[in-house]
């Protein structure tokens, strides 16, 4: 008797610890529940490099010049303020919260010019996307996943493909025909996510209070993580840089 | 059991159900509808897939076989599910069928040889052991095979529309070449998912690694090569104009030069 129980206490240790180590990937374990008195993640996230080095902002205006066929968009950081754009911040270990709404507009990706807009698009896992061709030319796109299919299409002038991403994942898209041209679909599990507008902002809402952990991913930049705690109805203060290196 | 208990236990009518598979298998010796796949990974499969294939496509068939290192193309990595030569859509894994067909084909133009030493039982055995090796199969089922239209005659018209496919529509030329000598602008740049080179194919040779026939190639630009460059152009184009544009392709094989 006594034996079993020591075994009982042990699985039950590993078992948690198997739990989380995966937590990344517990899409299977979230609870949804009405959050009614939800706290706010607010913050930015800023690149400290050498902003002579950067590339243009694309949308400094609404029709894009010709230069956005080779420009890259790799790393956008505004001169003002240092924010940084694209930068996706979720939350990686939430057990339960607010509902997992899976958009009925499908969220669009652009092929224009030969490049694709936005650059980085963040989803929800079950969300499908509609890729478009706005170019009187060939594009293909493509991407090499496993879990989610992977697909590689041919597409003409105004041609639209629906494809829904059912699996967390960062999915790179490009084209093989423009080599510069690329996008990135970020999946994730949970609907506590937020991606960084062209001066670094992001804002995360209706969390339930407790204490959690923030990642910020960046395409060139790599991943920061941080420890955050949210309060029942007040918004917690989150800044995140990345220094030259 | 002696045949003649056989047949008066089952009687006649199951004695012509096996006459008739009989029948097929001697039409069709090469479709795999007609071979047992096993359902899990044989110890038959696993010996024969060591002994034939590890030395290219690696034990655990990642494409990383002792013969494999100086090789182009790659063996296959088999822990992608990315597989060129299929009857399904863009991205699908292939059908048991497909994978069958190009185990006893093999794929022109590369160290893949057709595996006909191999009886049919022992290269159906071995798909499941190449489907093991890639956690795709365990996530994701194959999707049904695309439609095939129904052929229509080649002819001067269809040539014309082929042809209007090839270099405006859809602009095959790009990668491809004018003259289908794998060589259009965008050619040198390509690589497959795995990071190595990839050439085009070139048709003037008309040693398609997929197949030779009309069929082959419709089934190749509607599907598109897993794991390649070369995309599906499923949506772009009716039954009819799939046809015209593989009549173009055919005609762009150029056998007398490919002799020298
Ligand atoms: C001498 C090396 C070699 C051996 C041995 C070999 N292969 Fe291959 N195999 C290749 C190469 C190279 C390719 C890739 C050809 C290409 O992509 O052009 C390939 C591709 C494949 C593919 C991919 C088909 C697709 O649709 O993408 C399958 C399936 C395959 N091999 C199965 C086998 C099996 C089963 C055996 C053992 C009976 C085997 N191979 C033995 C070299 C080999
Ligand atoms: C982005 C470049 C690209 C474009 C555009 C493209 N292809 Fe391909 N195609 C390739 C590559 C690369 C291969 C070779 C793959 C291999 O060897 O495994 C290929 C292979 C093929 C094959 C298979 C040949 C075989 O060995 O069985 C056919 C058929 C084909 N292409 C037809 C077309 C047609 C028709 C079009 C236009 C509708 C087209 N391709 C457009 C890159 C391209």
């Amino acid at each position: 008797m006594k034996s079993l129980s020591f075994f009982i206490i042990l699985f039950s240790f590993l078992g948690w610890n198997i739990v989380s180590s995966k937590d990344i990937l517990a899409e299977k374990n979230y609870i949804e529940e009405e959050v009614t008195d939800g706290g706010n993640i607010v913050g930015s996230v800023k690149y400290m490099g050498d902003l002579a080095m950067l590339k243009l902002d694309l949308y400094g205006g609404w029709e894009l010049t010709d230069t956005s066929k080779n420009a890259s968009e790799k790393l956008i950081a505004s001169r003002i303020n240092n924010g940084l754009k694209y930068a996706v911040i979720s939350i990686t270990n939430i057990a339960k919260g607010k509902k997992r709404l899976i958009p009925k507009t499908h969220p669009i990706i652009d092929q224009q010019r030969s490049n694709f807009i936005p650059h980085v698009i963040a989803i929800l896992a079950g969300t499908t996307i509609d890729i478009l061709n706005g170019d009187e030319e060939l594009h293909t796109v493509h991407t090499r996943t496993i879990k989610n299919q992977p697909f590689n299409l041919g597409t003409t002038y105004r041609q639209r493909i629906s494809r829904k991403f059912d699996y967390p994942e960062i999915i790179k898209l490009s084209c093989d025909i423009h080599k510069h041209a690329y996008a990135w679909i970020v999946i994730l599990d949970n609907p506590y996510f937020d991606i960084t507008d062209r001066n670094g902002y992001f804002e995360i809402c209706d969390i339930p209070a407790g204490t959690y952990k923030l990642n910020v991913w960046h395409e060139e930049l790599g991943n920061i993580e941080k420890e955050v705690t949210v309060y029942p109805k007040k918004i917690t203060n989150v800044g995140f840089v990345y220094s030259q290196n | 059991m002696k045949p003649k208990v056989l047949l008066d236990k089952v009687g006649l009518w199951s004695a012509t159900v096996v006459a008739s598979t009989a029948l097929i298998l001697g039409v069709a010796p090469m479709t795999a509808k007609a071979i047992n796949v096993p359902t899990a990974v044989t110890e038959d499969g696993k010996n024969t897939y060591k002994k034939y294939c590890s030395p290219c496509h690696g034990e655990e068939g990642k494409g990383d076989g002792p013969l494999a290192r100086s090789m182009l193309p790659k063996p296959r990595d088999f822990t992608r599910g990315a597989y060129k030569f299929r009857t399904t859509p863009s991205g699908s894994l292939p059908t048991d069928e497909d994978i069958f067909r190009t185990i006893s084909y093999g794929v022109p133009n590369s160290t893949m040889i057709p595996w006909d030493i191999l009886t049919e039982q022992q290269r159906a055995s071995i798909i499941p052991v190449l489907k093991s090796f890639s956690e795709a199969f365990e996530v994701r089922k194959p999707e049904p095979p695309v439609n095939v239209g129904l052929e229509i005659r080649p002819s001067e018209k269809s040539l014309a529309e082929g042809k209007k496919i090839y270099e405006e529509k859809l602009e095959c030329w790009k990668c491809h070449g004018v003259e289908g000598r794998g060589d259009g602008p965008s050619a040198a740049e390509q690589e497959d998912d795995f990071g190595f080179p990839i050439k085009p194919f070139d048709f003037t040779t008309g040693k398609f690694k997929g197949g030779n026939s009309d069929r082959d190639v419709y089934l190749r630009f509607t599907t598109g090569l897993n794991g390649t460059p070369m995309p599906s152009f499923a949506k772009e184009l009716t039954d009819e104009q799939r046809w015209c544009l593989t009549h173009y392709v055919m005609s762009l094989i150029k056998p007398e030069e490919t002799c020298k």
